[in-house]
């Protein structure tokens, strides 16, 4: 809301500056975003906070300044004349839910002109454009009093006025000069012929004040906010109007607006009030009696205001004191506030203007409490569990990614995720669906970097998915990795999988072929027989269809079930005798897996094996291209002494004797 | 005997000179002096020699085990002194190293600064309902926040407690504790928070905030205050100024937003305008999150006895501290996840 300080000094005489009106204003709540100089005048622009219908008029701003001035605003209020009553036309209003009262004022006789210069700068100071006196009168009421007003030309009305919803279909064009189609949604002022108004948010062209114009009729009511949001949505159009009306309008403010106008049409343009003309009831604003219990009042702000600054400041906001006792005072709040049901409503009026600087901090001694004291819904707890595992995986190397949890259902489906949630509203088409899998964030992530020349990368992001589940739906977190470039192979892959198993103590781990869509060489990764997540390569097709320049290999861990299967680290004595390796050469066939030489190594070197490495890898003429051949080292070790080299030599013997009868292995 | 001795003294000397190293010496502290040298060969001659001879040549040999060691010590502290000198000036090898994004560890931090004072961090679903999203907040059945322009609506069967949506503020995570917990406590909640704004420099579809609370039977506005001091002290800088402004939100009254004295001009702090700042506009003051006492109508809804307990809540979004913190001028980088932008931060 913009206002200028001439305005608020019709009402209340000031010698405070500017700057300090502001920074008093602000720290009482209504913060002053910009403040300027006009000539003589000061342009104030404040943020009205939804609850204070009161501070979108110059009156509610003026008690307000009043009050942060510890002064008490008299604001006059003028005589409201309701006769004579106007004969040619009636109002009729066809569901008082959307508009609970209307009233009318027809001006005649009057002249359309300039305005005076008094009145072009208060409306133009407070950032309305002036057009020309009786637009200009209204926009003035508007400002000082809250409600708005319209005035049509009342010459160009054709009989009774109605306040009805719009038929689907039905054209306004308004005072914008743009044609709308309206529908059920928006609520219309017509005459017996035509729209001429959008309720609450615009006047139509067809009725609209020109300098031509003699008669007015001059509208002021209350529309219900949420028909005039729905409406003006429906229609898209904003207006100061239909902002005003959302935040409600006061009767009492509607009436002395109404009469205002109208008397100022006839200062200001000659013209007679010749008729009153009214729908609907009005409404009865009844201020609730509520009483501040003191001590409860102090224990809340951890402070003691006194009860004589209590009621000097709730006197200076319009309070009416109705009892006062020592430890409780019962009040009435102001007829023109909306926003006071409770006892705590009042603490923080008193509080706002006794100022929330003025109240001490004090860190509270918070009673300590364990995490499974709490109950709470399942993944509530996985918080710290999930920063371990970051601060893990960027240890490992990896960067922490962040990613959209709302993806395209498009974009989605082709990379076979199914079962996905929609949006029933979405923004944007490219952003309808929840995700099942953080596949297609990491693809992009990958995506955007290589197309900045990055090469090599190795992503990770903690996050949830999210998918249907019969009635209802599942929310869980998972961990995803993703590597791109040379230096990463399904083998850094599967080595960082293990890695984090080994991290947690999870034993069991399991990693069985399994498909996957979109990924090629996939497997399911199991601890035990319970399925902990996967891992793959993306496949040649999905790497097209996203252009990606290099190779994207992906895993997925649920979060959940490695916080669930993770085992307390138990220290295990280790050997402090020496570790003797020894290397036999392999050429394995295709066809034939590992699998089948780390069984026989096992079942051969028994409880002396401690590890088993790849530490050559050998392409040549001499071997066949259906065979894989390379260099195994195997290590042996005792727990309570030193291996002979014999006892090794016939350990590794045994193995090469196993391996030499198996089909498929040949020993090089 | 004597000849020998002669010889390994000979050759001694000429190993020496040549030696140009000191692993080259360690070697010949191997050779002349180790189990297997001509020195320990001689030693063990001696109890073969006459009880004469084994006297002499006993206190030979030791003198020559001296010279030898004395020699050899003598030459290595020569090459000591001596370095080998390598050019620095030349590039380092590059470390490859992970790293956090800066949004997780800002809410790390977050939390970690309000988990100090006794906060516990327990997180809440993204997926909510109506009820727990606003009604329970005290939003009035036809708030505007309510409307399909301001919250996603999901394609999942309505059930008792209204739609099902994504939250677009982490105060639900608070009715859900107070509804299962019975007070005193204080709990800190981040997570993701979805709202249907268009996406520019400082709006997202999607961002993060921290929303925390405490309830006890004499948890009040001062306290509210000394938790804020503390954390913006901590997580800002220690000299940072604060100022409570009143404001309105549905679910606290009294209501607050709390602006930081501007980190980058300070002129909130001192009072004095002199420069424009871009970042603060020159206000001088920067809104950083927003706070009050929990509405009784909260705590009833939750089942809590508003006439015995009381308690103050706070909210503010990572991606704003963030952008405040590090100086991120654009929302959208955070998203992107650039490795330009993503190396910058660790935690
Ligand atoms: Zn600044």
């Amino acid at each position: 809301m913009r206002f200028s300080l001439n305005f608020v000094k019709e009402l209340l005489p000031l010698d405070v500056s500017a700057q300090e009106l502001a920074s008093r204003l602000t720290m009482a709540g209504m913060e002053v975003e910009f403040l300027a100089r006009a000539g003589k005048d000061w342009v104030f622009d404040v943020e009205v906070t939804t609850n204070r219908y009161d501070w979108l008029s110059v009156v509610g701003i003026t008690r307000e300044i009043a009050a942060c001035l510890h002064k008490k605003a008299n604001i006059k209020y003028p005589k409201v004349v309701k006769r004579p009553i106007l004969k040619e036309r009636k109002v009729i209003i066809e569901d008082l839910k959307d508009c609970p009262l209307y009233i009318g004022r027809q001006i005649e006789d009057l002249k359309v002109k300039n305005s005076p210069a008094w009145l072009r700068e208060r409306v133009f100071h407070c950032g309305i454009a002036t057009i020309n006196n009786v637009v200009d009168i209204t926009n003035y009421c508007m400002l000082k009093w809250g409600n708005p007003l319209h005035a049509f030309d009342a010459d160009k009305l054709e009989g009774n006025i109605y306040i009805r919803r719009a038929k689907k279909g039905e054209i306004f064009i308004g005072i914008d000069e743009r044609e709308r189609k309206l529908c059920r949604e928006n609520l219309v002022i017509a005459d017996d012929k035509k729209v001429i108004a959008l309720a609450g948010v615009m006047g139509a062209k067809n009725s609209e004040v020109s300098e031509n114009t003699k008669n007015v009729f001059l509208e002021a009511a209350i529309f219900s906010p949420l028909t005039v949001r729905r409406s003006r949505r429906a229609a898209g159009i904003d207006t100061e109007s239909s902002y005003r009306f959302e935040r409600k309008v006061h009767p009492d403010y509607l009436e002395y607006a109404s009469v205002e106008s109208s008397r100022l049409m006839q200062e200001l343009g000659g013209g007679r009030f010749t008729g009153y003309a009214e729908a609907g009831k009005k409404p009865i604003i009844k201020s609730k009696k509520l009483t501040v219990d003191l001590k409860r009042f102090a224990d809340y702000l951890g402070e003691e205001i006194s009860s004589t600054q209590i009621k000097k400041i709730l006197t200076n906001l319009d309070f009416e004191i109705l009892k006062s006792q020592k430890d409780k005072i019962s009040v009435l709040p102001s007829r023109f506030r909306f926003d006071f049901e409770d006892e705590v409503d009042v603490y923080e009026e008193i509080v706002r203007i006794y100022g929330y600087d003025r109240i001490a901090p004090c860190i509270p001694f918070l009673v300590p409490r364990d995490e499974s004291s709490f109950s709470v819904s399942e993944p509530g707890f996985l918080y710290r569990f999930k920063n371990e595992l970051r601060t893990f995986m960027a240890s490992l190397g990896l960067r922490e990614i962040i990613t959209y949890s709302i993806e395209a259902d498009q974009e989605l489906a082709n990379l076979g995720q199914k079962d996905f949630i929609l949006l029933l509203n979405p923004l944007r088409a490219q952003e309808n669906a929840m995700r099942t899998s953080l596949l297609l964030g990491m693809i992009k992530s990958i995506r955007n970097n290589l197309n900045r020349n990055q090469k090599d990368l190795r992503f990770f992001e903690i996050a949830n998915i999210y998918s249907h589940q019969k009635e209802s739906f599942i929310e869980k977190p998972v961990l995803a990795i993703g590597l791109s470039g040379q230096a990463n192979t399904l083998f850094c892959l599967k080595g960082l999988v293990e890695e984090i198993f080994k991290y947690l103590n999870i034993e069991g781990m399991d990693l069985r072929p399994e498909p996957q869509a979109h990924l090629s060489n996939a497997l399911g990764i199991y601890i035990n027989s319970e399925k902990a997540g996967l891992l793959g390569k993306l496949d040649e097709k999905t790497k097209k269809d996203f252009d990606l320049k290099q190779d994207l290999l992906f895993a997925q861990l649920q979060v959940g079930v490695l916080k669930e299967k993770r085992k307390e680290i138990a220290y295990r004595s280790y050997s402090l005798y020496p570790a003797v390796s020894r290397d036999i050469s392999i050429a394995l066939r295709r066809d034939k897996k590992f699998a089948k030489i780390r069984a026989a190594v096992e079942r051969k070197a028994g409880e002396f094996l401690v590890d088993m490495r790849i530490v050559d890898e050998y392409r040549g003429k001499d071997i066949s291209s259906d065979y894989h051949a390379f260099t195994l080292r195997v290590f042996y070790q005792s727990k309570d002494r030193t291996l002979t080299s014999s006892e090794v030599d016939a350990l590794h013997t045994g193995i090469r004797e196993d391996l030499h009868t198996q089909e498929g292995i040949i020993l090089r | 005997m004597e000849h020998e001795v002669k010889r390994l003294e000979e050759d001694l000397q000429k190993d020496i000179e040549k030696a140009s190293d000191a692993s080259d010496i360690e070697a010949l502290r191997i050779k002349y002096l180790g189990r297997k040298s001509p020195l320990a060969e001689l030693f063990s001659q001696i109890p073969s020699l006459s009880t004469e001879e084994k006297k002499i040549w006993g206190k030979n040999l030791n003198i020559l085990k001296q010279k030898i060691t004395t020699l050899i010590d003598e030459k290595l502290s020569g090459f000591e002194g001596k370095e080998e000198e390598i050019d620095l000036t030349f590039p380092s090898r590059p470390v490859e190293r992970g790293s956090r994004h800066v949004i997780s560890v800002v809410l790390q931090k977050i939390c970690d600064i309000f988990a100090h004072l006794g906060f516990v961090v327990i997180e809440g679903p993204e997926i909510e309902d109506e009820w727990h999203n606003f009604t329970a907040l005290n939003f009035p059945s036809d708030h505007p926040s309510r409307d399909a322009f301001d919250t996603f609506y999901l394609d999942l069967k309505e059930g008792k407690k209204g739609k099902q949506l994504l939250r677009c503020h982490t105060s639900p995570s608070q009715i859900r504790v107070m509804q299962k917990n019975k007070p005193p406590f204080a709990v800190i909640s981040p997570g993701r928070v979805y709202r249907p704004d268009e996406v520019d420099a400082t709006h997202s579809f999607m961002f993060h905030q921290v929303e925390g609370f405490a309830v006890g039977q004499d948890s009040n506005f001062a306290h509210l205050k000394g938790v804020l001091f503390y954390f913006a002290r901590q997580f800002f800088s220690p000299d940072v100024s604060l100022r409570f402004r009143p404001h309105f939100f549905p679910f606290t009254e009294p209501s607050a937003e709390v602006d930081i004295s501007c980190i980058i001009c300070g002129q909130g702090k001192n009072k004095k305008k002199t420069t424009r700042c871009s970042v603060c506009k020159g206000k001088g003051w920067l809104e950083v999150l927003g706070c009050g006492m929990i509405h009784p109508n909260v705590l009833e809804a939750c089942g809590i006895d508003s006439k015995k307990y009381q308690g103050f809540a706070f909210g503010m979004g990572i991606e704003r501290m963030a952008m405040l913190k590090y100086g991120v001028s654009d929302i959208r980088l955070f998203c992107e996840n650039d490795v330009k932008f993503l190396e910058q931060f660790n935690l």
